[in-house]
């Protein structure tokens, strides 16, 4: 019944004072106060290592310099400049073909592996597997790259050595456009896909078993019990796993470098290995600053479709 | 109540304005922080930025003893910055310029002579004058070809103190499968591919006579040399009398100038597209790797263990061969072949002085330090470079690495003159980016020749015409 109250009268006679206007009590502005500084630290960090640096890159596009000299105003003309570069434009295109694969394949791996060892499985052997498909993901990318490229070596490579047992010829792996996209979409994805498989097993022990009974008894089994039950009630972990993924990968840099140097010609070069070359190597730190800022704006954008398409196909339960 | 809560907003967002104005306008008028504001990190040393990679704690260790018996007085930190190759290496450097932490020198090769020359360093000319007597001895020791090249304009701004010519490593153990001998000094290129085809008939399918990387330095550019022609049009800088009258005799300081001036992209002539014509026709016969196959890190592996006949490299390689365990008599040298010249390239590195450094007298004593003979012979022990002073180049050197021809590395700048470094302007990094891109398109078949050089040319073009 008190719950139904009627507000005195006082409030609709007298109305309260915005609550800015209201003074706090000193039990309030302590829990305030208390909360600033432990907000303090990350805020900090927050601005210092992630805004600053935004906000710096954008300032920066907007400039010429070469580190030696002082910064000269330029407008727009290094955005100018980057739509005019074949090679920036590529490095766009090889990007967003490597985005679309590598995460593709990275998740149904992840998918197939997580469901498998989900299964009937002794459980120290499921914790072997566990153990086994993250622990790429805690290497170094460079030194992972380092011995891929012993393996895929045409010539000497370990890879090429074995197909020949089987009677096939020398792959040029990375000494040709496809080879060499194909291999370092799977040094990525065999490196990353640890990470979605973890998210793909917590998502899968969330599902309550009564459903997947329910499907049983309905007479649901294999691929149509996953395809129908399993999937949509993993959809929100497929959704984190799959931004995360696409950031991830639309920033990739490391493999291509070490692998094949963006070659052959540009048809492994990312756009995160244009900045770098732009910056450290040509250093026009505007320009590069100018690619990043486009980056940046194509990970917002492709993020923000995801989450706007995840209404239609992610179901919470 | 509701005034006082105005005013008292009032005041505060007044306060807080002012403190950010006062905060925008001390920064402002305040000199821009940089690393150097660390507290420690100026402690009076004179800063020498040397290559990591090449420089390990002995080497850094011997340096810095050696100089301070020397010069007491002068404290040295020498910081070997690590990084992949000698491009990495100058961003490295360029990003502690930028950060306010210049070193006072740096360890330059070839590939950055001019780069630094033109925007960071300062020219020895009044050093290298003034201290005349001192150093005639060096420079009777040194090929003039390896000075000149460390010149630009018509000053001088490195002593040389070592330095690699492209020459030909041969297997011994190959040969000896194919049934061929060391080839003579003045082989052509017609040998050379005769040679690759006895050494490929007489081995299994997991050998490749001849291997190569894709780099600026040993890749294509001793072929291009060797066919009498450059990537970029090359030409000597007016200047440089004062150098050669004071430290050469006549026969040594004829056509010498003020350095070297790489200019006019080359990528679309005839002798160019034939290089690669030639190069890509080894590749198809199955003589050659694909330059992106072939990298330095297991070049090692695959010629100690016969799996490789030959492979351009310099004289640092009888060090490496010597670590990896292959024995002196296991492999030879010889030059690299004739085509229409025998025109040999080469890189060298020295000491730069930077002109932000406070401390350039005591830099030059340790820029005359580093070239000494015994600093040399104490830094040099392992072979794992040619040192640019010819004395040291002794049986005694070369008696436990190899190889028995060893006289080559230092003779190849004799016996060809016209022998020179490395075409490296100062967009050097643009140039070699292209270089590396457009070689490996251009030689995925001989029909891709073409294209691949008219869009190398045209990356050339856009490289040299912006500013370093």
């Amino acid at each position: 019944m008190t719950n139904t109250q009627i507000p005195p009268a006082r409030s609709q006679s007298a109305p309260r004072p915005p609550a800015a206007l209201v003074r706090p009590s000193a039990r309030e502005r302590g829990t305030r106060l208390l909360a600033t500084v432990f907000l303090a630290p990350t805020i900090v960090g927050i601005v210092v290592f992630t805004v600053v640096p935004i906000v710096g890159s954008v300032v920066l596009s907007l400039f010429h310099w070469n580190v030696i000299d002082s910064p000269r105003f330029a407008g727009a003309a290094n955005y100018g400049e980057v739509f005019g570069d074949s090679t920036v434009l590529v490095s766009f295109r090889n990007t967003l073909l490597f985005m679309v694969l590598a995460v593709a394949l990275q998740l149904l791996v992840a998918l197939v592996l997580a469901i498998t060892v989900n299964g009937r499985m002794p459980l120290w052997l499921r914790s072997v597997f566990r153990s086994a498909f993250f622990f790429p993901l805690v290497l170094s990318a460079a030194s992972i790259s380092v011995v891929m490229k012993y393996l895929f070596n045409q010539d000497f490579g370990l890879v090429n050595w074995l197909l020949g047992l089987v009677g096939i010829a020398p792959v040029p792996w990375l000494t040709s456009e496809n080879g060499a996209m194909a291999a370092v979409i799977l040094v990525y994805v065999w490196q990353q896909f640890g990470f979605s498989f973890l998210l793909f097993v917590g998502g899968l022990n969330n599902i309550p078993k009564e459903v997947h009974e329910a499907a049983a008894l309905d007479g649901a089994t294999g691929l149509r019990k996953h395809l129908h039950v399993t999937l949509p009630l993993l959809s929100p972990t497929l959704l984190v796993a799959s931004v995360v993924g696409i950031i991830n990968a639309l920033q990739v840099f490391e493999q291509p470098y070490v692998l094949t140097n963006g070659g052959p010609g540009d048809s492994t070069r990312t756009v995160v290995m244009v900045i770098y070359e732009t910056a450290f190597e040509q250093l026009r730190f505007g320009t590069a600053s100018a690619v990043g800022v486009l980056l940046f704006v194509l990970i917002m954008a492709v993020t923000a479709l995801q989450f706007r398409l995840s209404r239609r196909f992610v179901h919470y339960q | 109540m509701t005034d006082s809560h105005t005013r008292r907003s009032l005041l505060r967002y007044g306060a807080y304005g002012a403190a950010a104005a006062a905060l925008a306008g001390t920064a402002a008028s305040w000199d821009r922080l940089t690393a150097a504001d660390i507290p420690g990190r100026d402690d009076g040393s004179l800063v020498v930025a040397t290559l990591g990679p090449a420089y390990g704690p002995a080497a850094v260790r011997t340096l810095t003893e050696g100089f301070a018996e020397q010069y007491p007085d002068i404290k040295l930190r020498i910081n070997a910055v690590q990084a992949v190759d000698w491009s990495d290496f100058f961003a490295k450097i360029l990003t502690q310029i930028a950060a306010g932490t210049a070193p006072d020198l740096v360890y330059v090769a070839t590939e950055g002579v001019q780069l630094f020359a033109q925007r960071l360093g300062l020219p020895l000319d009044r050093w290298v004058r003034r201290d005349a007597d001192e150093l005639r001895e060096y420079f009777a020791d040194v090929h003039p070809s390896l000075v000149e090249s460390m010149m630009y304009e018509g000053s001088l701004y490195q002593l040389p103190v070592e330095f690699n010519a492209a020459d030909m490593y041969l297997n011994r153990q190959v040969l000896r499968r194919a049934g061929a001998d060391r080839p003579p000094a003045d082989w052509t290129r017609d040998d050379f591919t005769a040679l690759l085809r006895r050494m490929k008939k007489s081995s299994d399918s997991h050998f490749t006579p001849y291997f190569w990387t894709n780099r600026l330095w040993g890749g294509v550019v001793p072929w291009l040399f060797a066919n009498g022609t450059n990537l970029l049009a090359e030409s000597k800088a007016p200047g440089g009398d004062w150098l050669w009258d004071t430290f050469y005799p006549a026969d040594q300081r004829q056509g010498r100038g003020g350095g070297f001036r790489w200019t006019t992209p080359q990528a679309t002539g005839a002798r160019f597209e034939e290089t690669y014509e030639y190069l890509a026709s080894l590749i198809e016969e199955g003589l050659c790797t694909r330059p992106e196959g072939g990298n330095g890190q297991n070049l090692v592996g695959v010629f100690s263990t016969g799996r490789v006949g030959v492979t351009p490299a310099g004289g640092f390689w009888a060090g490496g061969l010597h670590q990896a365990g292959m024995p002196a008599d296991r492999y030879d040298v010889q030059y690299f072949p004739r085509w229409r010249t025998q025109r040999h390239q080469f890189g060298g590195a020295g000491y730069a002085l930077l002109r932000t450094s406070k401390r350039q007298e005591e830099a030059w004593e340790f820029i005359k330090y580093a070239a000494r003979k015994d600093t040399l012979t104490r830094l040099f022990t392992t072979n794992q470079t040619t040192p640019a002073r010819r004395s040291m180049l002794t049986a005694d050197r070369y008696r436990e690495t190899g190889p028995d021809h060893w006289r080559v590395f230092y003779d190849t700048l004799d016996r060809f003159p016209d022998t020179g470094p490395i075409p490296a302007p100062p967009q050097v990094a643009e140039v070699e980016q292209v270089l590396l891109k457009h070689t490996g398109t251009a030689l995925s078949s001989p029909r891709a020749v073409r294209p691949a050089l008219r869009r190398l040319q045209g990356d050339l073009e856009k490289a040299m015409e912006r500013d370093a």
